[in-house]
């Protein structure tokens, strides 16, 4: 297979601007896009991360991609193909995508951190709220808006945010891939 | 012989349908309870679980249809009631009794769990598929085991209500244990050891209820019963699979 050095950033580019439909930050931001490969034709393969199995809006993303990929110019097709190896991680979050999140309200566990699962508390270490920055919160509930978040409640500024929820497989996981 | 026929005389299938059935068949059941819950919590929470058991059911399902060229939507709803290789104690009426809806879903995840770990031998696709779903399952766990265990340093009424359930269900639960095959030796290989799998549910169980003071008294079955998982379902399950086809039925390839 021939990479095309001259599809590759803008088809990079696009994805870099396509909005999560959930997340106030990108599928990229996101750690969604795991390779992303060009033929010498201009067919483009993008490979993809579920967040969470049950998340609705992966269709849509889904449908994003292969439109506003597909759109540029060069790029004779575009297909997104959905994997489960490695599976996605709280981890593959960017810096840049954290920045973004907090600044929503949604805090995102620290690389290598607590799993949310296989204890009786989710994430026992006191989560740090994005409003007002206090260690004095509570997880309120572990079911959130979405699947991959919880909803956390800080006892100083009476407020509620989100947190994204760490899976305990996630120690194997490997970090975000080149794309 | 048609892909949906090839698909049904595989012994490997008949596990990944066991699983995936429950979960489809328990994720519809357990939606009616979307507007109802006990609490608001409660109530994001357990749709929020209907809803993952459906998704983990479609991705068991995609798994079987690149195998055998099948649409998943087709190996959901399209085969033959025979062919449903869920137990019937997933689609058993709750009467919309909180208690019974919780100690039946907290039963089928702990089921889940090993299942999904012996689910993970079967080749590189499924243990990716597997290994994913068991983590998002582990979730459900640590929230019914949190539940559980609160339930049982709650008051009397809390106490005596999850007890009657567990005394209820218990006697059913066996039916989760039902080799899914005609051939009862392949499928049982399949498992790794029915005997060990049932020792594995038993004991994460055992564990969350004595720790939280309740009484389960569950023994193996016998190899050789028939029910659900072999096709001989109960008419509960034939009137849940047809409310659950009611749309398609009437418009199929509706989207929205």
């Amino acid at each position: 297979m021939v990479i095309d050095d001259g599809i590759l950033p803008s088809v990079h580019a696009a994805l870099a601007d396509i909005p999560d439909p959930e997340l106030p930050c990108s599928i990229v931001d996101l750690g969604l896009v795991e390779a992303v490969t060009v033929d010498e034709d201009g067919h483009v393969d993008i490979t993809l991360l579920p967040t969470f199995t049950g998340c609705p809006a992966l269709d849509m993303i889904a449908n994003d991609v292969t439109r506003l990929v597909g759109n540029l110019d060069a790029v004779e097709s575009c297909r997104v193909h959905w994997v489960f190896d490695p599976p996605w991680s709280t981890d593959r979050i960017t810096e840049a995508g954290r920045t973004l999140l907090k600044a929503h309200g949604v805090t995102v566990p620290t690389c290598g951190g607590e799993p949310a699962s296989r204890g009786v508390e989710f994430r026992t270490t006191a989560i740090a709220c994005p409003w007002c920055g206090s260690h004095e919160t509570r997880l309120d509930s572990p079911f959130g808006p979405t699947r991959c978040r919880t909803i956390q409640y800080c006892e100083s500024c009476k407020n509620t945010f989100e947190d994204m929820k760490r899976l305990d497989h996630e120690d194997e996981a490997s970090s975000p891939g080149a794309g | 012989m048609t892909a949906m026929q090839d698909m049904m005389k595989d012994p490997d299938v008949n596990l990944v349908l066991s699983l995936a059935d429950d979960l489809l068949m328990l994720g519809h059941v357990q939606g009616d309870w979307t507007g109802l819950g006990p609490i608001l919590e409660e109530d994001i929470a357990s749709s929020s679980m209907a809803q993952d058991d459906l998704s983990h059911a479609l991705v068991l399902y995609e798994h079987l249809g690149n195998r055998f060229g099948l649409d998943p939507d087709v190996i959901a709803y399209e085969r033959d009631v025979a062919d449903y290789r869920c137990c019937d104690l997933v689609t058993m009426p709750d009467e919309f009794d909180w208690s019974v809806a919780f100690v039946r879903r907290w039963m089928v995840a702990h089921w889940a769990d090993p299942v999904l770990d012996r689910l993970a031998m079967g080749g590189k696709d499924l243990e990716d598929r597997c290994r994913r779903l068991r983590a998002e399952q582990g979730v459900h766990l640590s929230y019914l085991d949190d539940w559980m265990r609160r339930l049982g340093a709650g008051p009397a009424e809390a106490r005596e209500r999850i007890q009657a359930a567990l005394d209820r269900i218990t006697p059913l639960a066996g039916m989760l244990m039902e080799i899914p095959g005609r051939d009862l030796d392949v499928d049982e290989d399949f498992c790794c050891g029915r005997e060990e799998l049932f020792n594995e549910w038993v004991t994460a169980m055992d564990a969350v209820l004595s720790g939280a003071g309740f009484i389960m008294d569950i023994t193996l079955p016998a190899r050789d019963v028939i029910g659900g998982r072999r096709g001989e379902h109960a008419e509960h399950f034939i009137q849940q699979h047809a409310e659950m086809n009611e749309v398609r039925c009437e418009d199929p390839g509706a989207a929205w």
